[in-house]
């Protein structure tokens, strides 16, 4: 057992810090500050060193590493939410080679040609769209439809809260987002099939929400209309959707804890200069215990979950490689450890950095208000709101007399 | 155009404390000297523009200093082939010692026609090692490079002086010397780094060179390590800032720094 990267992930941790904290960091204010997207260059950065490729097999264009996906991705995005701390670049980052990671796992060949060596090349935006105006948490009952017709599933009904409209229409064909529609309404989440939608069809129309937070990132909605998605654009198998959908949230929470760790890490080495220089009645504001044992509590709680984290990472890709290895609740209770506690961390840090930095914490002088606002995207819900990540533990911890997602009937 | 390209495995001084005046190493990583880095740049940007070339990186060092990790770097950023030099007699050499080493390994090597160094190593920088594999080798050299292009005689080089540049050119073979400010080295790719661990890299130890350990034995002993200490003056100037700006003035002229 060795708990040290390779040779290799040290490399690219190294090369990705170093390129994200001259290129990224200082441009991270401007970038939340102009919400106008990732710019060009940073993305092209980012696609330079392989970033969009973690997940992607070289013959479609990524430079994946068989296995070890996730653990990529995961350095990469907590390296670039060091840079970034309002949010924006990394979650932008996460989602397209998080959802690329199972369009390449559950997508038909056709499907993978087209999306993959768009994405790994910077020139696709990939994200996930399954909740709906009526919720995300209880997916089993969501309305959109996409009955089979002459080739297609034709979608009618609408998802809401979603990251990247504006990136997609950005960036064009193949962009797009998978998806949850209901092929059989008569069988409940059993009628649920996962589906790639490019964002580019006949029938669908957009809108855009103002946020509080991550402001280099778009949100909004989508509203299908007939719009015919092309049969080869199926993810899996017709009818397990929700379970596919599920496998691919594990592996986008991977790298939302990522995120808000790398955020943490970052947040609290602030602190930590901020309050060794800043002297108060006549001492460093982290001789006082009060600010020091609460930055250690939160280094506690960091470390321990990069471990968590890293453990969950390798356990998807050592599942990969050695199927039957762990059961989906071995994985689904760390995953959802690390994603119920990581948004919380990170905000935590954000906020008592704040404090530290007394008045100049309050203002846009510091980068902690935008990674408080940008954070706290994740603790309200996106990848699964906390409350969910602790039912999936109760579930799967203490089965179905705990399971609440499941309504006596 | 074969180059070769020499880089040394320096621990990673941001990363040391000092303690009681002396540096504490405990657990310090280790990483490639940034100007090496900047060589192996000039060697790979050559090796692209005059095609049909090779770039060799080459190191030396003691048996714990983890070189077959940090070489592939250098593998990563791009370099074709590696060649190491491991062994434990290298642990108290000095530049003269490593100078011969590395003139040997390139007489083994063959076939060469550049010869680029760092103009120092990120710790000791005593920019010796470079001149001193010239005249070991009997080849011409060139310090301070901020452009290298082939052409010329066999390689045309822009010399970064203090005050002025002077281009010269050299027949191959030849050593030379970067600068820093003669390129930003580039980051590794993921699909470089993982294809770093396939390339050729040979390991010789200072008996594969047929050199004794005698040979490169340290005729040096180190004294002191400290940095030269100066006594600030702390002078505060009073007043405005059109007063401050003043005293400034005539503080700087007292000390003989201004109107020299």
């Amino acid at each position: 057992m060795d708990f040290r990267y390779s040779t290799e992930q040290e490399l690219f941790r190294q090369g990705v810090r170093e390129w994200a904290t001259k290129n990224l960091e200082p441009r991270a204010r401007q970038i939340d500050k102009d919400e106008d997207g990732i710019p060009e260059d940073i993305v092209q950065g980012l696609v330079d060193l392989g970033v969009f490729g973690v997940t992607i097999p070289e013959e479609l264009g990524g430079c994946a590493v068989p296995g070890e996906e996730l653990i990529y991705a995961m350095i990469a995005v907590h390296e670039i939410a060091r840079a970034d701390l309002s949010m924006s670049t990394p979650v932008y980052t996460l989602l397209t080679i998080g959802w690329s990671y199972i369009v390449n796992k559950f997508g038909t060949q056709q499907l993978r040609e087209e999306v993959l060596p768009a994405a790994a090349a910077g020139k696709a935006f990939v994200g996930i769209n399954t909740t709906e105006p009526g919720g995300g948490s209880d997916l089993a009952r969501i309305k959109t439809t996409g009955f089979k017709s002459d080739g297609h599933y034709v979608l009618n009904g609408e998802k809401a809260y979603v990251s990247g409209p504006k990136e997609c229409m950005k960036l064009g064909a193949p962009s797009g987002h998978c998806s949850l529609v209901v092929t059989d309404p008569s069988t409940g989440h059993k009628g649920l099939t996962f589906i790639y939608i490019p964002a580019h069809l006949d029938g669908i129309s957009w809108t855009v929400y103002e946020d509080m937070g991550r402001m280099g990132l778009s949100t909004g909605g989508w509203l299908y209309k007939d719009a015919k998605v092309p049969e080869y654009c199926l993810l899996g198998e017709e009818g397990k959707g929700f379970y596919h959908v599920m496998e691919g949230f594990n592996a986008a929470r991977v790298l939302v804890a990522a995120a808000c760790l790398g955020g943490a890490e970052k947040g609290l080495e602030i602190s930590a200069e901020y309050s060794t220089q800043r002297k108060m009645f006549g001492r460093p504001l982290i001789k006082y215990e009060a600010t020091s044992f609460e930055m250690v509590n939160d280094w506690m709680q960091l470390d321990m979950l990069k471990l968590n984290l890293l453990r969950g990472a390798w356990m998807i890709g050592y599942e990969s490689q050695n199927p039957g290895t762990f059961s989906r609740k071995d994985i689904n209770k760390v995953i959802a450890t690390v994603k119920c506690l990581s948004p919380t961390l990170g905000h935590e840090v954000a906020r008592h950095g704040m404090m530290y930095h007394g008045a100049f914490g309050y203002t846009k002088e510091t980068p902690l208000e935008m990674m408080l606002r940008g954070i706290m995207s994740y603790e309200v819900g996106a990848e699964g709101g906390l409350n969910v990540m602790r039912g999936i533990i109760a579930r799967d911890l203490w089965g179905e007399a705990a399971n609440p997602f499941r309504a006596d009937d | 155009m074969d180059i070769v390209v020499s880089v040394k495995t320096n621990l990673d001084l941001q990363m040391i404390r000092i303690k009681n005046r002396e540096p504490v190493l405990e657990a310090i990583p280790y990483k490639t000297g940034d100007l090496d880095k900047n060589a192996v740049e000039a060697a790979l940007q050559l090796r692209d523009a005059v095609g049909d070339s090779k770039v060799i990186a080459l190191t030396v060092a003691e048996s714990n200093r983890k070189v077959r990790e940090t070489i592939k770097e250098v593998l990563a950023m791009g370099a074709d082939e590696a060649v190491l030099i491991v062994d434990p007699a290298l642990e108290s050499t000095d530049q003269a010692g490593v100078a011969r080493t590395l003139a040997a390994a390139l007489q083994k090597i063959g076939s060469y026609d550049l010869v680029l160094f760092g103009e120092g190593s990120s710790d000791d920088y005593s920019g010796q090692v470079g001149p001193r594999v010239a005249e070991l080798l009997g080849v011409p050299q060139i310090g301070y490079a901020r452009k290298i292009t082939a052409g010329g005689a066999g390689v045309l080089v822009e010399r970064s002086m203090d005050e002025f540049i002077e281009t010269l050119e050299a027949p191959l073979p030849a050593v030379l010397t970067v600068v820093s400010e003669i390129n930003e080295p580039r980051i590794p790719s993921l699909m470089n780094i993982m294809k770093a661990g396939k390339k050729p890299t040979e390991e010789w130890s200072l008996a594969d060179l047929g050199l004794d350990p005698a040979a490169v034995a340290s005729s040096c002993e180190t004294l002191s390590n400290l940095a030269e200490e100066q006594d600030r003056k702390h002078v505060m100037l009073e007043g405005g800032a059109v007063d401050q700006a003043a005293g400034l003035v005539n503080a700087l002229l007292k000390e003989g720094i201004l109107g020299r």
